[in-house]
């Protein structure tokens, strides 16, 4: 859920300083600013949705914070750096779309040609929040690491007993039994814990108010997904051996099948990961979409029908946002258990038959 | 509102129609499975998620297309 809702407040300059470049037809929905700078209701759907990105800015609310550190690589200009959106502006060397607010939006172009860069490896405000995760879990497990290293003896007390339980939980339920092997299982318990706090806490952080869900960003959950899909093949070719996991590719059909099975096995391994990705992030997207149109209903029955529906509409908008919200707490929960659950079952089943010969010895 | 649009938003309520079918007849051979042998419980109920999430993986493929329809036209 991000902060910037931006209603009703017209802009005395009427036209935005972007002068240096007109309107992209493809610029996101989010800076439709009109000559009054008053919305209409058409608008307010994609002005909301248009806040669920990517954002070259913190801020809490309406408030800003900081402008975020840009590093774009471009072909033809190089590898460039700067300390905020403003400043690569200044330097006259790209230029970036600014709203009324003040605000950066991608593309970044090359002033030159007006072309959009090759590569915008920017910090973004997902980024910042995934930091947030991080340094969150880094701290918490080391703390909690070192007060085990300190009393190995004693029982746990205090904030330990809760990441024990987790732990063991997550050792018990979810790796143990579904990756076939306990000698993989031990090696890939502190990725699994790792993954599932990580996602918990990138989707809780996104439903704290004025926070931003790094999880419900394709890129975040690409990445964990390439992850993932390095942790399975190679967990698989270290257990199994490379000729098992090649005739793993047959999927256990007679051999003249291999002009079929080979082709089908190898887009199925591409597609556990696709689906960890898109399931993560519509999870976590669709929650935010719907609670985001239940509070834009207000403006927009306020916009199209003047202020006594609006005021009318509010207590079931709301009432239904808080349940919105509940069960979007509950699938934070729950897609951080599926993530990693599932991972450790493609796991399981990569390693797969090998594991199974092994308890017949 | 063009076709796109309607497109999308009739994808999308088929697609709720599967899912919702799936997850319901999912959820009740769980609950079947729970009321003959209560021990299995905890086997039933993750085997029950994981089969859950692979079905709504499906139906939030489907859901990603239609958004693309009405956002990217």
């Amino acid at each position: 859920m991000t902060g910037n809702i931006y209603f009703n407040q017209t802009d005395s300059q009427g036209n935005p300083q972007h002068t240096t470049n007109e309107v992209q037809p493809n610029q996101p929905a989010q800076h439709i600013t009109h000559e009054s700078g008053q919305l209409t209701p058409g608008d307010v759907f994609p002005t909301l949705l248009g806040n669920l990105g990517n954002h070259r800015h913190i801020s809490f609310f309406n408030a800003d914070i900081s402008e975020l550190p840009v590093i774009i690589y471009d072909s033809k200009v190089g590898f460039h750096a700067y300390s905020s959106s403003s400043s690569m502006v200044e330097q006259k060397l790209f230029t970036m779309h600014q709203d009324a607010h003040g605000h950066f939006h991608p593309p970044i172009r090359r002033a030159m040609d007006n072309q959009p860069v090759s590569m915008d490896l920017s910090v973004t405000s997902l980024v910042v929040f995934e930091w947030i995760a991080i340094i969150v879990v880094v701290f918490l497990f080391g703390w909690v690491g070192r007060k085990y290293k300190k009393n190995p003896t004693k029982a746990p007390s205090g904030f330990q007993n809760a990441l024990e339980s987790l732990v063991v939980y997550l050792r018990d339920e979810v790796v143990l039994p579904n990756v076939g092997t306990v000698k993989s299982a031990k090696t890939l318990l502190p990725y699994f814990i790792g993954l599932f706090c990580f996602i918990l806490l990138c989707n809780v952080l996104g439903l704290i108010p004025g926070g931003h869900t790094a999880t419900g960003a394709l890129a975040v959950t690409g990445g964990l997904a390439i992850i993932a899909y390095f942790v399975i093949n190679i967990t698989a070719i270290k257990e199994a051996g490379i000729g098992h996991w090649l005739k793993h590719l047959l999927g256990g059909a007679p051999i003249w099948l291999c002009p079929i099975m080979i082709p089908i096995e190898i887009i199925s391994m591409f597609v556990k990961p696709f689906a960890l990705t898109i399931r993560l992030f519509a999870n976590m997207t669709a929650g935010h979409v719907v609670l985001l149109s239940l509070i834009g209903l207000i403006f927009f029955f306020k916009l199209s029908n003047g202020l006594g529906v609006g005021l009318a509409i509010t207590p079931i908008s709301v009432g239904f946002s808080i349940f919105m919200y509940i069960l979007e707490l509950l699938v934070a929960f729950l897609q951080a258990y599926i993530f990693t659950t599932l991972t450790a079952v493609f796991v399981g089943l990569a390693i797969g038959e090998h594991a199974h010969e092994e308890h017949a010895h | 509102m063009d076709l796109g649009t309607l497109g999308a938003g009739l994808g999308a309520g088929i697609t709720v129609l599967g899912a919702g079918l799936g997850i319901g007849r999912l959820a009740a051979a769980a609950l079947e499975a729970l009321a003959r042998q209560p021990e299995v419980a905890g086997d039933a109920r993750t085997t029950m998620i994981i089969a859950a999430a692979l079905i709504e993986g499906v139906a939030l493929f489907s859901c990603v297309i239609c958004m693309l329809l009405v956002v990217m036209k």
